[in-house]
């Protein structure tokens, strides 16, 4: 009986992009410490994650057995701007990127939250 | 699965950043050092990055580099030749070989470095934040 709420969309949507977000800040990590690298290139999550999704959303599917869908991060293939040194970082655009991940984190764990209270309402009947 | 997402990454950042850091304040330290154990003026020092594999890819986990310190080389430029013929390193001609190091060039190097270890804290800051609030899931 409990599983209808532990298995909503939008909770289980919430929990694997949290796993993403977390992936996501590991690889603006990865880019701001090869800031100055000769030759690094850009990271970020895979968009074969993104497109998946979006097929399955468009699809009107349901997310059932998201969890098991792969994210990886690897090279950015739209990063432009390579430097002189080869390097394509540009640090404006990895703090922006890295406030606006935080953010986005922030806002699953309320969801995730959200899901949590609402069960304990259910069971408790107050807050 | 680190709790702080990418520290690892960033502890090896800050830590070439600090050196780098530390080799400007050596450059600018010795801007007048005309003697050396090698002989002859303090040659300036640069440091160049390479990056570090943190964790390999394959298997549902993707690779991340860190960054490390490859190199601290000389910068084998010659240095100014002032005349100053009171100096005890003087040559016959009165000349004075002085060190390569160049203050504006340094101070630009300094700058750059700070705020490439400001940039690395900021990530850590966020990871700090977003550790926290994944703690505080199902708290009222």
């Amino acid at each position: 009986m409990i599983d209808p709420i532990f298995q909503s969309n939008n909770y289980e949507m919430a929990r694997k992009l949290l796993d993403v977000s977390a992936q996501r800040h590991e690889a603006i990590a990865a880019n701001l410490a090869n800031a100055e690298t000769p030759g690094y290139h850009r990271v970020d999550v895979a968009p074969d994650f993104e497109r998946e999704l979006k097929q399955r959303v468009a699809n009107g599917g349901s997310l059932r057995g998201i969890e098991a869908l792969n994210v990886s991060v690897a090279e950015d293939p739209a990063a432009r701007n390579f430097r002189p040194d080869g390097n394509n970082v540009e640090l404006e655009h990895e703090l922006m990127a890295m406030s606006r991940n935080t953010m986005e984190y922030d806002y699953l764990t309320e969801i995730v939250s959200g899901n949590l209270k609402q069960l304990k309402l259910a069971i408790a009947g107050h807050l | 699965m680190n709790l702080i997402a990418g520290i690892n990454v960033t502890a090896g950042a800050l830590s070439a950043q600090k050196t780098r850091l530390d080799i400007v304040a050596q450059n600018i330290a010795n801007a007048q050092t005309t003697r050396t154990p090698a002989g002859g003026p303090y040659q300036r020092q640069v440091v160049s990055f390479e990056t570090e594999l943190i964790r390999a890819g394959g298997n549902g986990t993707s690779a991340l580099q860190s960054v490390r310190l490859g190199a601290i080389s000389a910068d084998r430029t010659p240095g100014q030749q002032v005349y100053n013929p009171q100096h005890p390193d003087a040559g016959v001609d009165g000349l004075v070989t002085m060190p390569n190091v160049n203050i504006a060039y340094e101070m630009v190097d300094l700058i750059t470095a700070s705020r490439a270890y400001e940039a690395n804290l900021s990530v850590v800051k966020n990871a700090r934040q977003m550790a926290k609030k994944a703690l505080d899931i199902g708290k009222l």
